[in-house]
């Protein structure tokens, strides 16, 4: 099965866009909330090269922002 | 058993009386109005309720409620109370408009809307900075949304690029997160209100530099400084920071707009009194219009009046 990570931030409207999209498509995914784990911020920031959310890990391939082509692409949808 | 597991698919028809581009505070209140006066309204917005104003921290300018309310509550209450009346909301993009004929076509990702009329309150977003560095950095040191990335610049030295309103509350927002902040300003002193001046310098973390005109953004791998030139004696120096937050004003949603409708030389959609459009059935409420003040106030009062006017042109003409 797909392994689907998105690193967002509590406050950030992007990010609860990307989680309302993945919850309307019944794709289960792991939520990393980086404004509370300084570690998991790292990670994103070493994974995407960006200090931006929201990041989408799709079987480690990343996006940044809400990019719905791209995940639609990458998740068949 | 096929199942539709796309909820807007199941539930939106293609046909409205109302189509309302934008769910900000704007289209939500003429939503509000024009499913109270039972006519059939589709709001389509992209990102989440409340728009850009979402991503404000905390609105203490906006009446009702003493203790200030967060941008993305507000912007929620707002859409549930659009939808108790009846409107139906849709997260996509609007990629394209038909305004030719009486019957207007909006045009999304995958599938067409058509409306008697519309109301355009796609807002405006922020501007962009363009000088070297600003744009290989964004992302990367460099945010426009403070409320989304504050967090990831724990205990770094940054600098805010801007000094209205948007510019101060967010440092007054980031100052929970980093070590010192310092204020860029190209005029001779802040624009944003007084009381947020206030609330801002009381800090000690904070430094305030003004008569800046930007340069450049340098670093290797990360943000390092800024390059400025003093607008009064033209010397030039360099400002150190390690994460860089700008707020340098905002521009219109009106893309999609070009050639199908009159906007003024900034792009924002020019209107009257009655929030008319040069296009018959279509009206414009908010910071997507030409107008003095663009707030989160000024915008429910225009979703209000295009509401109005929306109905009234559905019960003269387009009904």
């Amino acid at each position: 099965m797909t392994k689907v990570m998105v690193y967002s931030t509590s406050t950030c409207p992007w990010c609860t866009r990307v989680r309302d999209y993945l919850n309307s498509k019944n794709i289960a995914f792991e939520h990393i909330d980086v404004s509370s784990d300084r570690e998991k911020a790292e990670e994103m920031v070493r994974k995407s090269g960006q200090q931006g959310v929201p990041v989408l890990d799709i079987d480690g391939e990343i996006i940044v922002g809400f990019d719905q082509a791209k995940i639609d692409k990458l998740l068949g949808l | 058993m096929i199942l539709n597991l796309d909820k807007n698919k199941k539930t939106v028809s293609d046909n409205y009386d109302a189509v309302i581009i934008g769910g900000g505070p704007a289209g939500l209140t003429a939503a509000i109005y024009l499913g109270r006066a039972r006519i059939k309204t589709l709001v389509i917005e992209e990102m989440i309720p409340g728009g850009q104003a979402a991503t404000t921290v905390r609105l203490e300018n906006y009446p009702g409620f003493p203790e200030g309310i967060g941008g993305a509550e507000l912007g929620s209450l707002m859409e549930k109370q659009a939808k108790n009346f009846g409107a139906d909301i849709i997260y996509d993009n609007v990629i394209d408009v038909d305004f030719k004929n009486e019957e207007k076509i909006i045009k999304l990702n995958k599938r067409e809307i058509r409306s008697k009329i519309v109301i355009i309150a796609s807002g405006a977003k922020p501007r962009k900075m363009h000088v070297p560095g600003a744009e290989e950095f964004e992302g990367k040191g460099i945010s426009y949304c403070a409320t989304c990335d504050g967090p990831l610049f724990r205990d770094k030295n940054i600098a805010i690029i801007g000094g209205g309103n948007s510019a101060i509350e967010e440092a007054i927002f980031l100052l929970r997160f980093v070590k010192s902040i310092i204020i860029v300003q190209d005029l001779p002193k802040l624009t944003a209100e007084k009381i947020l001046e206030e609330r801002l310098i009381k800090h000690k973390n904070v430094k305030l530099t003004f008569n800046n005109k930007i340069l450049s953004i340098n670093g290797e791998k990360e943000i390092k400084s800024i390059s400025v030139e003093k607008t009064n004696s033209k010397k030039k120096m360099d400002i150190p920071a390690e994460g860089i937050f700008i707020y340098i004003g905002y521009i219109p949603n009106t893309d999609y707009l070009k050639g199908h409708i009159e906007l003024d030389k900034f792009n924002y959609v020019k209107t009257n009194e009655n929030l008319e459009t040069n296009i018959k059935g279509v009206f414009a409420a908010g910071d997507v219009c030409k107008k003095t003040l663009r707030q989160v106030a000024t915008a429910v009062g225009d979703g209000a009046i295009a509401a109005f006017m929306a109905t009234k042109y559905l019960e003269n003409e387009g009904g």
